[in-house]
């Protein structure tokens, strides 16, 4: 999985820049499977990407059209797909998105995120503990009834709060 | 047919009839500009009347990008504002980076063009398919960042970017800004006010369109020499961590940091609030604009007070050139004016100005409804600060700006406004850094550096300097030899880097574009062809429409000069002891290199 630390995000968007450009020749955030997004609100920027969370809430495809790959990542059988939004709806942190028809989510680049390589301060990094699968249980109900744009602000918004407390601290 | 690069498509919006229409972008029209910078210049060139009030519906508020704004080139992130100036009466526009252009990038729109003056106060929210019209009453007095949140919060969308005016613009200050990605500010010749006139509180625009190269593998092989060198350049851990802010000691070091209002040009605290300080004590995080892997922006917290920035002009205006040695006070300012929508020279000259006439007789208090103050007195300055913003009591006499306030005083005052054609001058003096002097003289919007930002003649290249400018003296920052054929240069690279877009402190500053960089760049971004020798060409017509639409304004050649302290009162200690600048050689030596008239 992409692991990140927010605390060296410095709102760039290289990431986001770097996957859809890789990934389709062009650029545009809808297409990109990493979402950065910048807080002014409280000064934190970050990014969303798949966390391969423990509890697998997008698992739930009716067409059976999601599958997890052998880095653990989502794959998604675009010719099984019906558009439903089932999945995106599940995902707690908006790491899924439907845009043009299409469903968008990390796929680790099949083992080569471009993401990493495009990142100069290391916010973004590639976690190599395969057993490692964080829970994204706390936020599940929180954004229930929210699109993908919001639960990113939530979440993001969630893990900026923690980080901001450590900001005076490092400093002295 | 463009395809690439550009979105190909003018956005023109009339506030009074809540009515937009989109045009197409004619290749033909957009070749010779390329975008960005020159192509405002010259969309206010063909439809601006001259004449018309800065702040009536009649003025028109361009915001435009470039062929590659938001593209895979690092630091691609600017835009530009361009309408006619209420602070100068001249050209006036100013450029901010961050996310905004990128964004823009994504509707489709090269241009968006915005006449006319709406009957409340309102937003406009920019997407493919065209305008959305909100009214927003319950926006006003709203700061910067609670409008762009409020936006996001209201269309339930947060990758939403938003170039929004604070109160100040909304109070017509005539050196107000506008501000989007939170603190990335277009501060310079009051397009904030030219905004606010037209009742418009915040331009958000929001992109579904996918941006493509003509040649993705050539354009990513050139984007990779970029990066490289960026990477590799000699200053790259210094401007890391420091960003701008490094200036305080370099510009103290040869002595030239603007200090008690260009009285002095060494700064005997500069230790206290330098760029070192800040970034050890106050700095909590590096932030970048889109796709900048320099990241030389920082994010500060100190007491009750956070924001990005500040950038050196704003630490020095608020330090050193108002005699004041507290750090903490100008990271406040910054904050309150990045919040609030004002431009930081602009407002330090001001009180500045107001300073030094009282130090020295030629202001009384009573002259300024019982104001008083002197260097460095914080609680003081706070306040007037505020007054301004608000417009409240004196402060609604100081927001028209320091040069049309001195127009009530004598003439020995109005000598002490530091300012070029009604643009406040920037922090550096010119008196060590005479091609940078020269730009503050002919830059078409008034006193500024970014015109040309000539850094090379602090490079100490003399062997370059003589191959590049004839005359070792271009690298001597001293000598007025030479300056214009170097400020010639830069002013083309400046103006192709602002209309390409990218960050002119990258492009220029760090030596990145040229010529033929950029003309390889632009082949593979656009499919349409640019030598090297038309770059040139297109770029100098460039620099002679921004004259002949000055011309119409009514600017003449004995506008472009210094004030008279650069001229005739020499620097008394340091690096630039004793040196004056003899502006009139180098503004007729480049007038010669351009054949133009006087």
């Amino acid at each position: 999985m992409i692991r990140v630390d927010i605390s060296k995000c410095t709102g760039c968007k290289r990431c986001e820049t770097a996957c859809s450009f890789f990934r389709s020749g062009r650029i545009n955030n809808h297409i990109s499977r990493i979402k950065a997004i910048n807080l002014y609100d409280i000064g934190i920027d970050g990014v969303v990407v798949c966390n391969q969370c423990k509890e697998r809430y997008c698992d739930c495809c009716p067409k059976n059209a999601i599958t997890i790959g052998s880095l653990g990542q989502v794959v998604i059988s675009q010719t099984l797909c019906t558009l439903c939004g089932v999945c995106e709806k599940a995902c707690p942190i908006g790491a899924i998105e439907i845009f043009n028809d299409f469903v968008y989510v990390c796929d680790l680049c099949g083992g080569r995120p471009r993401c990493i390589e495009a990142c100069k301060e290391g916010a973004i990094t590639h976690e190599v503990d395969e057993a490692y699968h964080p829970s994204l249980a706390a936020f599940k109900k929180d954004t229930k009834k929210m699109n993908p744009s919001q639960k990113q602000y939530f979440y993001l918004k969630k893990l900026g709060l923690e980080e901001r407390k450590k900001w005076r601290k490092n400093r002295a | 047919m463009l395809k690439y690069g550009y979105g190909g498509r003018v956005l023109r919006i009339d506030l009074t009839e809540r009515r937009f229409r989109i045009e197409p972008l004619d290749s033909s029209w957009i070749r010779p500009v390329i975008g960005g910078r020159a192509a405002n210049t010259k969309r206010l060139f063909e439809e601006l009347n001259p004449d018309c009030d800065p702040l009536g519906p009649d003025n028109i508020l361009i915001f435009g990008i470039g062929p590659l704004t938001g593209s895979l080139l690092p630091a691609s992130a600017y835009y530009t504002i361009t309408a006619k100036s209420p602070l100068t009466g001249i050209l006036g526009d100013s450029a901010a980076g961050g996310q905004f252009g990128a964004e823009m990038k994504l509707t489709g729109f090269d241009q968006i063009i915005i006449t006319g003056k709406a009957d409340n106060l309102l937003y406009l929210l920019v997407t493919e398919s065209g305008v959305e019209f909100v009214d927003c009453p319950e926006y006003r007095g709203k700061t910067i960042i609670e409008t762009t949140t409020a936006i996001r919060k209201e269309k339930k969308d947060h990758a939403i970017q938003v170039a929004a005016i604070g109160p100040a613009g909304e109070n017509l200050v005539l050196f107000s800004s506008i501000v989007s990605s939170g603190n990335r500010v277009n501060g310079r010749a009051g397009m904030g006010a030219v905004m606010g006139s037209k009742n418009l509180k915040a331009l958000a625009v929001r992109g579904t369109l996918s941006l493509g190269v003509a040649d993705p593998l050539a354009f990513l092989s050139e984007v990779k020499k970029i990066e490289k060198a960026i990477l590799g350049h000699n200053e790259y851990q210094k401007r890391y961590k420091m960003g701008t802010t490094m200036l305080m000691k370099d510009l103290n070091n040869i002595g030239i940091l603007p200090t008690k209002h260009f009285q002095e040009g060494v700064c005997k605290y500069v230790d206290e609030i330098s760029g070192q300080k800040l970034a050890k004590s106050y700095k909590v995080k590096n932030k970048a604009c889109f796709n900048c892997h320099l990241a030389c922006s920082r994010y500060y917290m100190v007491d009750d007070h956070e924001a990005e920035g500040p950038e050196f002009e704003t630490l020095c205006s608020f330090t050193s050139r108002l005699g004041s040695r507290d750090l903490p006070f100008a990271l406040e300012m910054n904050a309150y004016l990045n919040k609030m929508g004002m431009d930081s020279i602009s407002t330090s000259e001001v009180i500045g100005w107001i300073i030094e006439c009282q130090e020295k007789g030629l202001i009384h208090p009573d002259d300024l409804d019982g104001l008083s103050i002197t260097w460095g007195e914080t609680d003081k300055i706070r306040e007037v600060v505020d007054m301004i913003t608000w417009r409240r009591g004196i402060g609604d006499k100081l927001a028209n700006g320091a040069k049309k306030l001195s127009e009530g005083f004598s003439e020995e005052a109005r000598k002490l406004v530091m300012h070029v054609k009604g643009l406040d001058m920037i922090c550096g003096d010119p008196r060590g850094i005479k091609a940078y002097g020269l730009t503050y003289a002919i830059a078409s919007r008034g006193s500024d550096h970014l015109r040309a930002e000539p850094y090379f003649e602090l490079t100490n290249k003399k062997e370059e300097a003589k191959k590049r400018f004839g005359t070792e003296k271009a690298a001597d920052r001293l000598a007025e030899e030479g300056k214009a054929a170097l400020v010639a240069y830069s002013e083309k690279i400046a103006l192709l880097t602002d209309s390409l877009t990218m960050c002119k402190n990258i492009g220029l500053c760090m030596d990145i574009l040229n010529f033929e960089n950029t003309s390889a760049l632009l082949k593979a971004g656009t499919g349409i062809d640019y030598s090297p020798e038309y770059l040139k060409k297109i770029m100098g017509d460039g620099i002679d429409r921004d004259f002949k639409l000055n011309r119409r304004f009514g600017t003449k050649k004995e506008d472009d000069t210094l004030p008279e302290r650069f001229q005739k009162e020499p620097l008394s200690e340091g690096p630039t002891k004793g040196s004056t600048v003899d502006i009139k050689r180098m503004v007729d030596e480049y007038y010669r290199i351009h054949k133009w008239e006087g």
